[in-house]
């Protein structure tokens, strides 16, 4: 457990192979950053060197104008601000449902809990798109379309989520509830004073993956947001750039600056990022 | 609500910006106020009544020709904020508008395929507009090209507002029909009549052009293959479906007919096998080929290039009578039971204005379909469009049928079908055959509307 | 005195959970209550639809208006599994799934046992290999469109670069598959990446240094030890990637929109074009539901082959 990481040259006779790993992987990351640094080159290119060199990657009049067509064009910024209001919430209402019942599956002995445990349990089963049409219906009669709550509340229903929290929750030693509970503390106060503050891997862990999910969700906004001030960034976008025609540096700054605001947080947050998406193995 | 949203904005720098732009508008705007996209996100609250919003289909030349139009409504009309949104053509737009509007949040106005309305309006999508009504509005209906105002017709009833008619066309290369002898004393193209002549005359223009003698476009784009069919067909006579689309009346012998001579035309090589949109604009702008079908459309297109061109009515192939395939724009106010009296008298005079402004949408090659402009001698002396003026007066559409109209299933069908006889991979009968198969499950279905 | 209880807890976690079986009234009380938030919310948007899809199954029920129209018993059922539109929509569903599964299972393998290897770059790698994934599949198909345009795009370039005919990328049905194919491997192999590397993280230094001392070279080390010990991810990561292929839809409808044609049309975006395009809510549902019902069955065959592992990992 405790080894050093140098002693993890375990096999340092094989330092060619760790060269030709290296080489590998190298050629292949260059494969991988291609198509978003040209999107990046391109996007910054006048649109007339675009057409007359389209595969130069080389221009001697790079410039944002390209980003601030988008911007003063499109509802681009309304589009960053709905997906981020969905995402927030989304992310605060699934973090909170899902915690409070995987507690309740953890730690509480209901009667009934079995029946309850097999009932979430079975929603694995259901993956979510494929039910859009009948949910489609239901938010329809709700008079939900074209709120944000279209989008939160199906979100919300995540079994997954509640899984993760509640193998976290099971984790935590029987003792700890019942000495707050000898303190005094109502079954609420165990779960939100006691309980949540421990498990902070598996809040930051449904909380990345809610956040990404509903940022970058496509079917389902497409479906319930079809005014066009209501829309998130990717649907947003997909429903104007037909407009654009052949506008290829506006084509590649409307698809980066789509990219950016997560970009941006993954660049920050790799960490946490990946080592979420590692616990939950989930998408 | 209503209160704050009928004045004016407090901050008229931002409003300004809010008017030009269907764009993007500040922080503080964006959160602030009853109309706000956040509290209609949050609380589903109304847009306030002096915003207009629009929804069209237009890129290119006539998105900005578009653009132009309502420029001139939001310099007539500085109370009301025109909120104009332009959306993906074909499915994809009908199906945001469908859904809009059956979620209770449709544009106040929209831009609709006269093919399109018969469904629309059996969904109960679009509102009906009455004779008074229009004519209150500036709008009387016997200003408008009869045919398109026929095929916006539901039920006896005006359901949508003609904008244009847009005939499927040719266009020709100048100089390589000169060279080939293809026109005459006054620089026009002869008549061509019949297919022996189109025949001729492609194979005059192949051998100055060296590769094609026209183009028309077959890969990925089944709709241009529908049509250019579809003017063929609809000149020896022969429909498709009938009775709201229940019912195939397709004739094989005058489809393979109509077939048989389109292969004709790709099996010599007089217009090529194989080739995307992309393509045809490349081989007819270079003058590799002489000829072009496509829809008059594209007319803007070709201006941007240093092609020298005509366009002409397609010639008489088969029969004597001028048919033309066509479409037309139209405006619509999506049926909205939150529109109040004020809201909708505010929809009709953006509608009416953008039919005065006919003459700029015309650039886009389009016939307008509002008299006033067509008949006027401004659009007489407009070339080409005067070229093909009798098309609107001839012009046969979609069938009407829930899966029919511009970009629907059922000109995927057929263009397919259409598009696998001019490359060769099918033979004619084989391509009807394919036809009558494809459309066979919509046929028989249950329609959903209607 | 909180702080010594917990404490001791803690220490004591193991030894007396097994204890305090049936909680007093409260503790039911409170079980519920904490329940209901999600249950409600499971209900309605998720087992909701479930069975309301069903229900819809057997009415000519119309999208645009509200209510379930008339009753058609079987109708739809007997024109969607006679449709051979619906059936070919599945079998692209099927061969997208094939074409996707192996490279997005093989590639991220392969680059997780290569970045095992490193120690300072394996973040970099990390970071190149896993940035696509969290970009918005918009984003993700301008760029590609872009890449792949026909005569301007990079990738025609690149194969007249090599002396190549560059190939229709998405306007014929053969490479369409492949193009959209390659963007989703682009795209999502990160996801895969990580997971494996957090997989080979759990394989035992010692393991190693066992090997390495035996003079096993690295090969060998790779199939008989690493390989095996790495089987529950290798088909936790291919359930998953089957499921998520197998829900194809975003990729598809914005790089060819299903074309040419309906030749590349997943089965999702059939539902969507008759179910919202063509308003048949009732058909579309049928149709929904005998996707479901195959959806339904891989999933449970993860399940089982999940619950099966697990077991021989605790063994």
């Amino acid at each position: 457990m405790s080894t050093p990481p140098n002693a993890l040259d375990y096999n340092g006779r094989s330092r060619v192979f760790k060269i030709f790993s290296a080489l590998v992987l190298a050629v292949f990351a260059i494969i991988w950053i291609v198509p978003m640094a040209f999107a990046v080159d391109t996007s910054l290119k006048p649109e007339a060197e675009i057409a007359a060199n389209p595969t130069n990657w080389w221009s001697d009049h790079f410039s944002l104008a390209a980003y601030r067509k988008v911007i003063d064009g499109t509802p681009i910024l309304t589009w960053y601000l709905n997906s981020f209001i969905i995402a927030a919430l989304t992310v605060i209402l699934t973090v909170a449902v899902t915690s409070m019942i995987g507690f309740a599956l953890a730690q509480t002995r209901f009667a009934g809990r079995g029946g309850v445990f097999a009932f979430v349990l079975a929603g694995l089963l259901i993956p979510g798109q494929i039910l859009a049409l009948p949910l489609y219906q239901i938010i329809q009669s709700m008079h939900l379309l074209n709120t944000y709550w279209a989008m939160v509340l199906p979100a919300a229903a995540a079994p997954i989520a509640v899984f993760i929290f509640e193998s976290f929750f099971s984790g935590l030693p029987r003792e700890l509830i019942e000495a707050a509970r000898i303190d005094g503390a109502s079954w609420f106060g165990v779960y939100w004073r006691v309980c949540l503050p421990l498990c902070r891997p598996a809040i930051s862990a449904v909380s990345i993956f809610t956040f990404v999910g509903s940022w970058n969700n496509f079917l389902w906004p497409l479906l319930v947001l079809s005014n066009v001030k209501q829309m998130t960034i990717p649907v947003g976008m997909s429903a104007v750039t037909g407009g654009f025609g052949i506008l290829y540096a506006q084509l590649m700054a409307t698809a980066v600056l789509g990219a950016l605001p997560l970009f941006v947080v993954f660049l920050l947050f790799q960490r946490h990022i990946v080592q979420g998406v590692a616990r939950t193995g989930i998408k | 609500m209503s209160q704050r949203s009928g004045g004016r904005s407090p901050l008229p720098s931002v409003n300004r910006r809010m008017v030009l732009g269907a764009g993007a508008g500040s922080l503080a705007t964006l959160l602030a106020g009853c109309g706000s996209p956040v509290a209609t996100g949050l609380f589903g609250a109304a847009p306030p009544t002096r915003t207009l919003t629009y929804w069209n289909l237009f890129a290119g030349g006539d998105g900005a020709n578009m653009q132009t139009m309502e420029d001139a409504y939001r310099k007539a009309h500085p109370d009301v904020r025109l909120d104009s949104t332009v959306l993906s053509w074909g499915t994809p737009y009908y199906t945001k508008l469908s859904l809009a509007t059956s979620g209770g949040a449709p544009p106040d106005v929209a831009v609709v395929h006269l093919s399109r309305l018969d469904t629309l309006a059996k969904a109960g999508l679009v509102s009906s507009l009455s004779p008074d009504e229009l004519a209150n509005a500036g709008l009387p209906t016997d200003n408008f090209t009869p045919a398109a105002l026929q095929k916006a017709t539901v039920d006896g009833t005006v359901r949508a507002v003609p904008l244009d008619t847009h005939p499927f066309v040719m266009f020709y290369n100048v100089e390589v029909c000169r060279k080939a002898g293809l026109l005459d004393g006054s620089g026009k193209l002869k008549p061509i009549n019949g297919p022996q002549e189109l025949t001729a005359a492609l194979r005059a223009a192949q051998r100055v052009t060296g590769q094609y003698g026209g183009v028309v476009t077959i890969t990925n784009d089944p709709s241009t293959n529908w049509r250019f069919f579809a003017t063929l067909y609809y000149q020896l006579g022969g429909t498709v479906v009938a009775d709201s689309g229940t019912r195939i009346t397709l004739d094989d012998d005058k489809a393979v007919q109509a077939l048989t001579f389109m292969q004709s035309l790709t099996r010599s090589g007089l217009l090529p096998k194989s080739v995307d949109p992309g393509g045809t604009t490349s081989l007819f702008s270079t003058g590799k080929a002489g000829f072009l079908f496509d829809g008059e459309w594209q007319i803007p297109t070709y201006r941007d290039t240093p092609v020298r061109f005509d366009v002409v009515p397609v010639p008489h192939v088969f029969g004597p009578k001028l048919v033309a395939f066509a479409d037309s724009h139209s405006l619509v106010i999506p049926r909205n039971g939150a529109m109040d009296a004020e809201r909708r008298s505010i929809a009709l005079g953006f509608i009416k204005s953008l039919l005065d402004s006919s003459m700029t949408w015309a650039q886009g090659g389009h016939i307008p379909a509002w008299l006033p402009v067509r008949e006027s001698p401004e659009f007489d002396k407009l070339r080409p469009q005067a070229n093909y003026v009798e098309a609107a007066t001839a012009a046969r559409y979609d069938p009407p049928g829930w899966y029919s109209g511009a970009g629907s299933q059922f000109e995927n069908i057929v263009g397919a079908a259409v598009a696998a006889s001019q490359t060769t991979s099918q033979t004619p009968a084989g391509a009807v055959r394919a036809m009558r198969s494809g459309l066979q499950p919509y046929v028989t279905a249950i329609p959903p509307v209607g | 005195m909180a702080t010594t209880i917990i404490d001791d807890g803690v220490s004591a976690a193991r030894v007396t959970s097994a204890g305090n079986r049936s909680g007093p009234r409260d503790e039911h009380r409170a079980g519920w209550l904490l329940s209901l938030p999600f249950l409600v919310l499971y209900l309605l948007f998720l087992v909701g639809p479930a069975v309301y899809g069903i229900v819809m199954s057997f009415f000519n029920a119309t999208t645009v208006r509200p209510g379930l129209g008339k009753a058609v018993g079987l109708d739809n059922y007997r024109s969607i599994l006679t449709s051979s539109d619906f059936w070919s929509s599945m079998g692209h569903t099927v061969w997208f799934t094939t074409l996707t599964t192996p490279p997005l299972v093989i590639l991220a393998l392969f680059f997780a046992l290569l970045a095992e290897r490193l120690h300072r770059a394996k973040a970099l790698v990390r970071f190149i290999f896993f940035a696509p994934f969290v970009l918005p599949v918009t984003s993700v198909t301008l760029i590609f469109l872009w890449l792949y345009a026909p005569e301007v795009g990079l990738v025609p370039h690149w194969f007249e670069a090599v002396g190549l005919p560059p190939p229709n990328l998405l306007g014929e049905t053969k490479w369409a598959f492949i193009s959209v194919a390659a963007l989703t491997v682009w795209w999502t192999v990160g996801f895969n990446f990580v997971l494996f590397l957090a997989g080979l993280q759990e394989v035992p230094r010692d393991v190693y240094e066992a090997a390495a001392i035996d003079g096993a070279n690295p090969v060998r080390t790779l199939t008989g030890i690493v390989l095996p010990l790495l089987r529950p991810t290798v088909v936790l990561v291919t359930m998953l990637q089957i499921l998520a292929s197998m829900q194809i839809f975003n990729q598809m409808y914005l790089m060819t929109a299903g074309g040419p044609g309906t030749s590349t049309r997943p089965v999702m975006e059939f539902i969507y074009d008759t179910g919202f395009s063509d308003y048949r809510a009732g058909y579309a549902a049928a149709a929904t539901m005998v996707y479901f019902a195959l959806v339904l069955v891989v999933s449970l065959v993860w399940f089982l082959l999940r619950r099966q592992s697990n077991k021989e990992v605790g063994a």
